[in-house]
């Protein structure tokens, strides 16, 4: 039997007439779902939510008393418009910058700091001006606050970098974050337990190692998951840290 | 066709086919980068390198899903060709679209810090032994790999040096390189979405590229070239009624090796089915202007003698053919490209003109 044979493209000849109408037809279907596409992938995006950079405050100078365990943290004693005396900043240097290093010899001692306040809802950090430059040492020892325990807690969450958390990057929390933050957590940027439920009325927690210490390297596999752990508390200043248990935590999602 | 190299061989269809792909292109990331942000209604404002990410990420898994798609198409219905016909450039342009988008990666994720950023790409996160949290970079460093290579290998100086067949070898990477990039969007972003929207996307176009394919094996297991009958050397393709004028029958004598047999002015040839080119199915060609003409990206062949016209120099094998009755032979034993054939005359009544 002989079948009909279908019009014959040949590249570097004309489009065959038969051709010409499905052709168009195709291209404007190709073009049409790549808009379609772009229109529906782009706008159902998740909200980041509102945080970042709060240039429009300026730059901001308070004094405080510096403490570097878990994470460098400024017990502020004489604060400002935006940084009230009585807050305890987390600092951070700038992008991933480590600012750890020069800090020990000023622990416990009053310093200025001057930077750049980064925020979100009630989560705040303190990017510090060009590094160590931006704590100046006043020579003069100040008084950490001490601990006050809290007890043990059952919690659910994630555990960010606190500063992307805080909107150095939008979004800055989840797995497809995890690399940027687990980078951010060897610069010294300090970890931030986010918890489904406030926890004393607050959301967001310091996170420090089960020795007090910053969090163990080895838990980093744990950042960005949904985790289930149970941990003990504290206050420090107005700032609650979670210290965490490695034999309490897992992820549950 | 060429008998020298130069980068690109344009002709209307190219400029069309590349302007339709590249406008699609173009399209979706104008809109995606400059229109999407005014539509949601976030709180928040997403930041513009992952928003850029994002838009030439999804792009270019879009654009992989539709080359993916054009093989199994054009095997279910001829008139899908013409897709086929310059996908080597719309190949290319992905591999530039998948760059960009681990350029904006790397230049935000991964920059800002005193360590090198494409060390930090793979040290940052090592959690290999478990699911939730893998490191799913890797898969699309593997991916943008396969494509920048596919991309690179992608001309016909790469195709004659490396021989068609390993050619086309290295050109598979292409399944390796979207099995990697779904990996890379269901262990990263998808990982994270409140909203489902993409995640439906992605799904139906992975779904729609695995159906094609599994709905192509199955069109050519069911109207696939029929396993030619054994009878000693000589081996029966079809019957003489089956021919027609332009046309040829295409035969199975191996699991490797088909034949074409052409009838061409009355008289019967048969020249190898693959094309010199890429391994094109000659016999589901035409002959045009005396010249078997491959469908694929149009290389030709004289049917007598399987070379191409000068000053080309394209050869395939030939295969000594005969008639006995109705029923129409050849001899499973090819000649050496380029041989010439003496045509075989037709019992003109059984043939369709």
């Amino acid at each position: 039997m002989i079948e009909k044979k279908p019009p014959f493209f040949v590249g570097y000849l004309g489009i065959p007439k038969a051709l010409k109408g499905f052709l168009l037809k195709l291209s404007l279907l190709i073009f049409a779902g790549f808009i379609a596409g772009a229109v529906l992938a782009g706008a159902t995006q998740d909200d980041p939510g509102q945080a970042g950079f709060r240039f429009d405050y300026g730059r901001q100078t308070v004094t405080g008393v510096l403490e570097t365990t878990p994470y460098p943290l400024l017990y502020v004693t004489e604060g400002n418009e935006r940084i009230k005396e009585g807050r305890t900043m987390m600092l951070s240097g700038q992008g991933k910058t480590p600012i750890m290093a020069n800090l020990p010899k000023l622990e416990g001692k009053q310093v200025k700091v001057s930077g750049i306040i980064l925020k979100r809802g009630e989560l705040d950090m303190l990017q510090v001006a060009g590094g160590n430059r931006g704590i100046e040492d006043l020579s003069r020892e100040g008084q950490i606050p001490s601990s006050e325990p809290l007890g043990r807690w059952e919690l659910q969450g994630e555990i960010c970098d606190g500063k992307c958390l805080a909107g150095a990057m939008n979004p800055g929390r989840g797995l497809a974050h995890k690399a940027c933050a687990n980078l951010c957590l060897l610069a010294d940027i300090p970890p931030v337990f986010v918890s489904s439920n406030p926890v004393q009325g607050e959301e967001f927690l310091l996170v420090a190692g089960p020795d007090g210490g910053p969090f163990p390297r080895e838990l980093y596999h744990y950042v960005g998951q949904f985790l289930e752990l149970e941990a003990n508390l504290e206050r420090r200043g107005d700032l609650l840290v979670l210290i965490v248990d490695p034999d309490h935590i897992k992820a549950i999602k | 066709m060429s008998v020298k190299y130069i980068p690109v061989q344009w002709n209307n269809n190219k400029w069309k086919y590349n302007a339709v792909m590249l406008a699609s292109v173009f399209a979706y990331l104008w809109i995606f980068i400059f229109v999407t942000p005014d539509l949601m209604s976030n709180e928040g404002r997403i930041n513009g390198a992952v928003h850029n990410a994002r838009a030439f990420g999804s792009c270019a898994f879009l654009m992989l899903s539709v080359i993916l798609c054009i093989g199994p198409l054009a095997r279910l219905d001829n008139r899908f060709l013409p897709l086929l016909y310059n996908r080597r450039h719309f190949g290319v342009m992905t591999a530039f679209v998948a760059i960009t988008h681990a350029s904006y990666i790397i230049n935000w994720y991964f920059a800002f810090s005193p360590s090198n950023k494409y060390e930090a790409l793979l040290f940052s996160n090592t959690s290999y032994g478990q699911l939730s949290g893998f490191p799913f970079e890797v898969f699309g460093i593997f991916a943008l790999f396969c494509l920048v290579i596919l991309a690179a290998t992608s001309h016909d100086f790469w195709l004659k040096f490396l021989t068609p067949r390993i050619w086309k070898r290295i050109h598979y990477l292409i399944y390796a390189a979207y099995i990697s990039v779904v990996a890379h969007v269901g262990l990263g972003i998808l990982q994270d979405q409140q909203n489902h929207t993409f995640t439906v996307i992605f799904i139906l176009a992975a779904i729609v590229v695995a159906t094609l394919h599994v709905m192509a094996a199955l069109h050519e297991k069911k109207h696939g070239d029929p396993l030619a009958a054994e009878s000693g050397d000589w081996v029966k393709v079809c019957e003489t009624t089956d021919m027609q004028e332009g046309y040829a029958k295409i035969a199975q004598l191996t699991a490797k090796e088909r034949v074409a047999i052409f009838l061409h002015e009355g008289k019967l040839s048969a020249i190898s089915n693959a094309c010199a080119h890429q391994n094109g199915p000659l016999g589901e060609g035409k002959i045009i202007r005396c010249l078997v003409t491959c469908p694929w990206h149009g290389f030709q062949y004289d049917v007598t003698n399987g070379s191409s016209p000068a000053p080309f120099t394209e050869k395939v094998p030939t295969y000594n053919l005969k008639v006995e009755g109705n029923t129409i032979l050849v001899d499973r034993h090819a000649n050496e490209p380029g041989t010439y054939v003496e045509p075989v005359p037709l019992n003109i009544q059984g043939a369709a003109a």
